[in-house]
């Protein structure tokens, strides 16, 4: 049994809208190893969100579509599928959670009869067997009272509260893998840290692993095991967290770094946010995505795509980066491998 | 929900008190009165009706003992149709009305909801601009016109089979039924199916509807458990105020069709300045309409919870 129980190889996915059409994800490859957890990093509308709906089969057809690439789940290709196959991995193998929990989940319905309905369909239970364990996976994800919550519904609950309730819910028939897309940027400090403790508590007595979508390096550092760094729908940095932290290997991912701050005590560290705005999703740059904001920016940059690199001597860590080339130019800041450091 | 209920019950009394007094006055301010219709009347003839019908006493003493009656449940005596109550006219013709109007309002919400959905379901495609096509008759095109256009068909069909499959005109059987409160309920039908399709559009961009699918359920399971409950919603909200259209619709309808119901005595009674009848059915229809209202509004609270809960 391999070690890697999702993998995505070359992922691409367009919409097509009235203004033509938006190549919002761009040939992304990344896997996800048994029991660990994948950040997916990047600014607003780089294509985190589209990225992880195209695997489980839930963007919008149209007026998205699917334009090439594959995932494979244990093996098994799932990209792509029609409903009734999709359905045999979608709440049972992978579970989902969302950004807004007040909003994802159904208004009308008991959160205990929206858990139990997972159980029925995909378990085959009865009504009464799936709510009484609706109410066990409540009671798992530290609800006081399931019982009674059980019968309740969403807008009784608050904003924490519901997003637990989601976590029980995608949890329902154990699923290898739970993808959280951004699950604590609607809830406010506190709660978001309980809800990750909890994320991770869940991770390892279920052992399962997680891809946690979010744009906050700090809950990057405090639960990935990986990271893969999106920009203008490209992965163009992966690695370990301390790759990603201590040996950035993007200008991208440098600039993110110092756009966030820190609570090292060094106050008067100057915060430099990344200037300019990402490039236009409807006539992609045909060179490097990066480009018209990058510090380092040669001339090769702007008309050849960087190829992802693996950095010299590394099997894990990679990066987008023309930098990374043998011919670049040796850079301070960056972590480097493939440039002539040596000459 | 008692208090809301409640709360909205006492509303109801004061709207109807409203519709009576406000009729009334109406009523008084339009020139002449039920008498002057009688052309064999004499001024000594005149004197004594106005005195049995109570017409000789100010204003202000007619109106508290239309009002004190009313509270007891009398709407006094016709004064066109030879002592007969209104409240026997009311007995006799508004069940007539009711089960038409109730019909067409069933018709209206099952065509409504059903075709809305549809059009939801293939959105833009041809069966959705058909609907949609249909729709716009439906809300531009007068109910008269339908009820003629309905007569018209049925009219073909008897005698293209020989034999009377359904009656043109005329009440009493179920199939008397039909084409009156298919038409009656066509207008309604039509703003439904189109307040339906956008609700139903809405709801499936909703998250929720993300999640049911993320969930592994069936395209079927999701379009029924989650986004036709939720989108059904605001169709019931506009019921309430619907059955007001139906019931003015039914006035004519019910001419067109010969239908013994109540509208056809409102709308003479209006003419000929019947005092009582017009009181008496003004003031039962609006109490009926603000019934029904307040019902609708208790429906709505059983399908969504934050209204019944709160
Ligand atoms: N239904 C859609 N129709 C058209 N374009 C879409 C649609 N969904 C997403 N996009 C486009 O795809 C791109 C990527 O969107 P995505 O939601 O994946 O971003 P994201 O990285 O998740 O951002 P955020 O952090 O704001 O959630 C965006 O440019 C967006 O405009
Ligand atoms: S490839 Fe060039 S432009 Fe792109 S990030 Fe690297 S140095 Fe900057
Ligand atoms: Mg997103």
């Amino acid at each position: 049994m391999s070690d890697r129980i999702l993998e995505v190889d070359n992922l691409s996915v367009e919409f097509a809208t009235y203004g033509g059409t938006v190549k919002a994800v761009r040939g992304v490859s990344f896997h996800v190893n048994r029991g660990e957890t994948l950040a997916i990093v990047g600014e607003s509308g780089c294509g985190k969100s589209v990225t992880v709906q195209a695997i489980m089969g839930i963007i919008p057809m149209p007026p998205g579509k699917i334009t090439g690439g594959s995932a494979r789940l244990n093996g098994k290709d799932i990209l792509g599928l029609p409903a009734k196959q999709a359905n045999q991995f979608r709440g049972v193998e992978i579970g989902m959670i969302f950004q807004d929990p007040m909003t994802s989940l159904n208004p009308t319905m008991t959160i205990g009869d929206q858990i139990s309905e997972t159980l029925m369909v995909h378990r085959g239970l009865s009504y009464k067997d799936a709510s009484a364990l609706a109410v066990q996976l409540l009671d798992k994800t530290k609800i006081a009272e399931a019982a009674k919550r059980a019968k309740q519904y969403p807008f009784e609950f608050s904003g924490g509260m519901l997003q637990r309730a989601m976590i029980a819910q995608s949890l329902a028939c154990n699923p290898a893998v739970l993808m959280a897309d951004e699950p604590t940027t609607a809830l406010d400090v506190t709660i978001q840290a309980q809800i990750l403790e909890l994320m991770a508590e869940l991770q390892r007595t279920e052992n399962m692993s997680i891809i946690l979508i979010t744009h906050d390096l700090a809950v990057v550092a405090r639960m990935a095991d990986r990271v893969a760094v999106m920009y203008a729908g490209q992965i163009i940095e992966s690695g370990s967290v301390d790759d990603i932290f201590y040996r950035s290997s993007h200008p991208y991912t440098l600039g993110l770094k110092e756009a966030m701050p820190s609570n090292k005590g060094d106050r008067d560290k100057k915060l430099s946010p990344i200037l300019g705005s990402p490039p236009d999703l409807f006539h992609p740059p045909v060179g490097c995505g990066y480009f018209a904001r990058c510090p380092y920016a040669m001339k090769v940059c702007e008309h050849q795509q960087p190829p992802e690199y693996l950095l010299a001597g590394d099997t894990t860590h990679q990066a987008r980066c023309w930098l990374q080339h043998a011919g670049a130019p040796v850079n301070k800041r960056l972590y480097q491998t493939g440039a002539n450091h040596a000459d | 929900m008692l208090a809301y209920t409640m709360k909205r019950l006492m509303a109801g009394v004061i709207t109807v008190w409203f519709i009576a007094t406000a009729t009334f006055v109406a009523m008084h301010m339009v020139p002449g009165d039920p008498l002057m219709n009688d052309k064999a009347v004499t001024a000594e003839i005149r004197k004594n009706l106005e005195i049995k019908y109570g017409l000789d006493k100010p204003v202000g003493e007619q109106y508290l003992i239309f009002m004190g009656n009313m509270l007891q449940g009398d709407f006094g005596i016709s004064f066109t149709q030879q002592n007969r109550r209104v409240n026997d006219i009311i007995r006799d013709h508004f069940p007539v009305s009711a089960t038409l109007g109730v019909l067409a309002l069933f018709f209206a919400t099952i065509g409504g909801v059903v075709w809305g959905a549809l059009t939801a379901v293939y959105r833009n495609r041809l069966p959705d601009i058909i609907i949609m096509f249909m729709v716009i008759l439906g809300i531009s095109v007068p109910s008269f016109v339908f009820a003629a256009l309905g007569q018209l068909l049925l009219v073909n069909i008897n005698s293209a089979l020989g034999f009377s499959l359904v009656p043109v005109a005329g009440w009493g059987t179920i199939s008397h039924m039909l084409m009156p409160s298919l038409v009656l309920g066509l207008s309604t039908m039509a703003l439904l199916t189109r307040l339906m399709r956008s609700s139903m559009l809405e709801v499936i961009n909703e998250d929720y509807i993300k999640t049911a699918k993320a969930k592994g359920l069936s395209p079927l399971r999701i379009f029924f458990k989650h986004q036709l409950r939720n989108a059904i919603l605001p169709v019931i909200t506009i019921l309430g105020p619907q059955i007001a259209a139906i019931t003015t619709g039914g006035f004519v309808v019910e001419l067109v069709f010969a239908i013994p119901g109540l509208g056809r005595y409102f709308v003479q009674a209006v003419q000929q300045l019947d005092y009582t009848v017009i009181m008496g059915t003004t003031v039962f229809f609006g109490a009926f309409l603000v019934l029904m209202v307040i019902l609708v509004d208790i429906l709505y609270g059983f399908i969504d919870p934050r209204v019944r809960l709160q």
